[in-house]
């Protein structure tokens, strides 16, 4: 097992996957506010976005090596009279974000394209090439919080995209309370403000779409 | 999310963001099937004529349109300003205070949990001879509400909503049949055109606020037109004008149905409600349209109630899963299972209770019709009449505080006046319960329900106090349900 670590909208995705079954976990609205906001959190890791309150802020117009995340800086430099955190986890839960992880994902070998053909057309989806590779990021929580262990930045905001999205109902169910309290405080303590601020506007976002009936 | 510079290209955002809204048609769609205008029309005018003895039932369905739509003035108005507007108590903690809003939740759970154990107990008592009728079985009233209650259970629980098709089709289907049935009135052997049922002095008669709750019933579901403020494509019109279109299509849909049902019976409106119950409806109008038309309609009565008790179930469910959400309800009540978004705690608690009643009424052998649905429809309705009257005002509360961005008429004018009728409606409707209910003065009912509102309110303003004192992130968040990205479910928990 490699502990190079994948970028963090593509722990969220494999998370949100039943790696056994590749069945999703997550309604594929929910999983896109949570990829939203996976993403943006990359380019705020990549240092080109800051959040201030509601707004996002381009420091830095730069683009990313990663193809992913500057395609989403591309737009917000295209689109710069929205800057509305909101408005670009909706916008980029329409689809974007997840479509944007999945070509990630299978460009870096980890997930395969697979088509089901079905009474009703065909059915694109895809799985992961190794299992033991999917089921890592969700691990790697488990086993840092069993074990008292720091998480580095990319891994704290994974768990709190876990929590926003509800996720943590299949990754986080085996945790003994006090293990639970261990991630819980490092979440509190060593989670960036801007990043904090940014997850409880996922989590936000996920419980309106659940008030919306579109979740 | 306005642009405030006209982007030199189409914005794909704006674009990709505009595709989901909803216009016009969608939301009155969304809001008349709430109102189930068939159960209301076949359901409650029938046995209201039945229970009360009053026939002034038209005039009071307009009376109540009116009042309804200046109140909705301001309502929509302040939709546009503030979080989670799909709740009366986000308006409530906003324009009067966060204790009134706690108190204001708790009313509407319980209102709304009566109009839907109220639906159980119709839907038994109205299918139960219907089934004698089509396959000669006998079955008790509270068996095929359980049959009932448990397909709601199981749907609610997996979260699994009427298609908007379906929905959409049904409703059309049921107005058509309304209509259709009305105008078959018209040419009953025994049809008189009747002034009674149209005449404005018995608004201030003995037994007005009778007229105006039963009036008030029919019309609940319309304040979830708000729901959308956010979803839809012009929220400075879209809300407003398919709420006023609502409003205008209910109330001239079921004061015509009333008066033609009411001039069918030539004058035997009251005796011939007490007699046939909601059976006076399909009855009056069979003469002339045949037993296809009333088999189908009797079909129709009950697939629509189904789908008006699923739709209302899924809405309690979310009212409870925001109250979670914030922290008002235990937090449990704002988890959803992660597969599905069903709001999975709030739809076994409605169905706990739902289970606990229609079993309370089975084993004391309480009457489902007039004891479940007729009077839990309108203890609801009195319910909610409360709740607009105190949100009528928390309005007024709100844009003295907030006056930017709306004019005075949506600001001071409609929202003035609206409380003003709306507070004479409820004290006509609070000093004529026993009219309502069809019992003696004094008599068990026309106290139980307004102390059940007032305890239930102090409980609520005691619990908001307590969380003040001990909780004060959550007291903060009162009223800004799942949006408030500081007091959501576990992860904002967890940083707090």
């Amino acid at each position: 097992m490699s502990s190079s670590q994948l970028p963090l909208a593509d722990d969220l995705y494999l998370a949100a996957h039943d790696s056994a079954r590749s069945r999703c976990l997550l309604t594929p609205a929910t999983l896109g506010l949570g990829l939203a906001a996976a993403l943006l959190a990359e380019l705020v890791l990549w240092r080109r976005l800051d959040v201030r309150d509601n707004h996002i802020v381009v420091i830095d117009d730069q683009p990313t090596p990663d193809p992913a995340t500057a395609a989403v800086l591309g737009q917000l430099l295209r689109e710069s009279h929205h800057r509305r955190i909101r408005d670009w986890i909706s916008f980029l839960a329409t689809g974007v974000a997840t479509d944007l992880v999945e070509r990630r994902l299978a460009r870096a070998g980890v997930v395969q394209r697979q088509e089901k053909r079905g009474l009703l057309g065909t059915k694109v989806r895809f799985v992961p090439v190794d299992t033991s590779v999917a089921g890592w990021p969700g691990t790697r929580i488990r086993i840092a919080a069993g074990r008292g262990e720091m998480l580095d930045t990319s891994d704290l905001v994974l768990t709190g995209l876990v929590l926003a999205t509800g996720l943590d109902q299949h990754v986080l169910v085996t945790l003994e309370a006090h293990e639970r309290d261990q991630l819980f405080g490092q979440l509190r303590r060593r989670l960036p403000a801007m990043l904090q601020h940014l997850v409880g506007h996922a989590e936000a976002a996920v419980g309106d779409a659940v008030m919306a009936r579109r979740a | 999310m306005s642009a405030t510079t006209t982007p030199a290209r189409p914005s794909q955002l704006s674009t990709a963001l505009a595709r989901d809204r909803l216009g016009v048609a969608a939301v009155v769609f969304f809001v008349m099937s709430a109102a189930a205008p068939l159960t209301v029309v076949a359901g409650v005018v029938p046995t209201g004529l039945a229970v009360t003895g009053l026939t002034a039932i038209s005039i009071a369905f307009l009376a109540v349109a009116v009042v309804l739509a200046i109140f909705a003035v301001g309502y929509v108005a302040m939709a546009r300003h503030i979080a989670n507007a799909g709740a009366f108590y986000a308006y409530v903690a906003q324009g009067i205070g966060r204790p009134f809003g706690v108190g204001a939740s708790w009313v509407a759970l319980l209102a709304y949990n009566s109009f839907q154990v109220a639906s159980y107990g119709g839907f038994g008592a109205i299918a139960s001879p219907l089934f004698a009728d089509w396959f000669g079985v006998d079955v008790q009233w509270w068996v095929i509400a359980l049959v009932a209650w448990a397909l709601v259970a199981v749907l609610g629980v997996r979260d699994v909503a009427v298609n908007g098709k379906v929905l959409a089709t049904l409703l059309v289907a049921e107005i058509i049949l309304v209509a259709v049935f009305s105008v078959a009135d018209l040419f009953a052997p025994d049809f008189a055109a009747s002034s009674a049922p149209l005449n404005p002095g018995s608004l201030v008669g003995a037994g007005a606020g009778a007229l105006l709750v039963m009036a008030v019933t029919g019309f609940v579901g319309f304040e979830q037109s708000v729901v959308f403020s956010e979803e839809s494509r012009d929220p400075r019109r879209t809300v407003p004008r398919a709420t006023y279109i609502a409003v205008a299509l209910i109330a001239v849909l079921y004061a015509f149905s009333a008066w033609a049902m009411i001039s069918a019976t030539g004058g035997q409106a009251v005796e011939r409600a007490g007699t046939e119950g909601p059976e006076l409806f399909f009855n009056l109008a069979s003469d002339r349209l045949g037993s296809t038309a009333l088999h189908l309609g009797h079909a129709l009565f009950l697939t629509s109630l189904i789908a008006a008790m699923i739709s209302f179930h899924n809405i309690i469910a979310r009212y409870t899963f925001s109250l979670g959400r914030e922290g008002v309800l235990p937090r449990a009540f704002g988890r959803t299972v992660p597969g599905t978004g069903a709001p999975k705690n709030g739809s076994l608690l409605q169905s706990g209770i739902g289970l606990a009643v229609i079993l309370l009424y089975a084993v004391m052998g309480w009457d489902p019709l007039v004891q479940l649905f007729f009077w839990g429809g309108t203890t609801g309705g009195i319910g909610v009449l409360l709740l607009i009257t105190v949100t009528s005002l928390a309005v007024i509360g709100y844009f003295l505080r907030h006056p930017s961005g709306e004019d005075a008429w949506h600001r001071i004018g409609a929202p003035v006046i609206g409380t003003v009728l709306l507070f004479v409606v409820t004290y006509l409707a609070l000093t004529n319960i026993a009219t309502l209910f069809g019992v003696e003065p004094g008599s068990e009912p026309t106290w139980v329900v307004p102390l059940a509102y007032a305890v239930v309110t102090l409980a609520g303003v005691g619990w908001a106090l307590v969380l003040r004192r001990t909780r004060r992130a959550v007291y903060e968040g009162i009223g800004l349900g799942a949006r408030s990205a500081t007091t959501g479910y576990s992860f904002s928990e967890a940083v707090k």
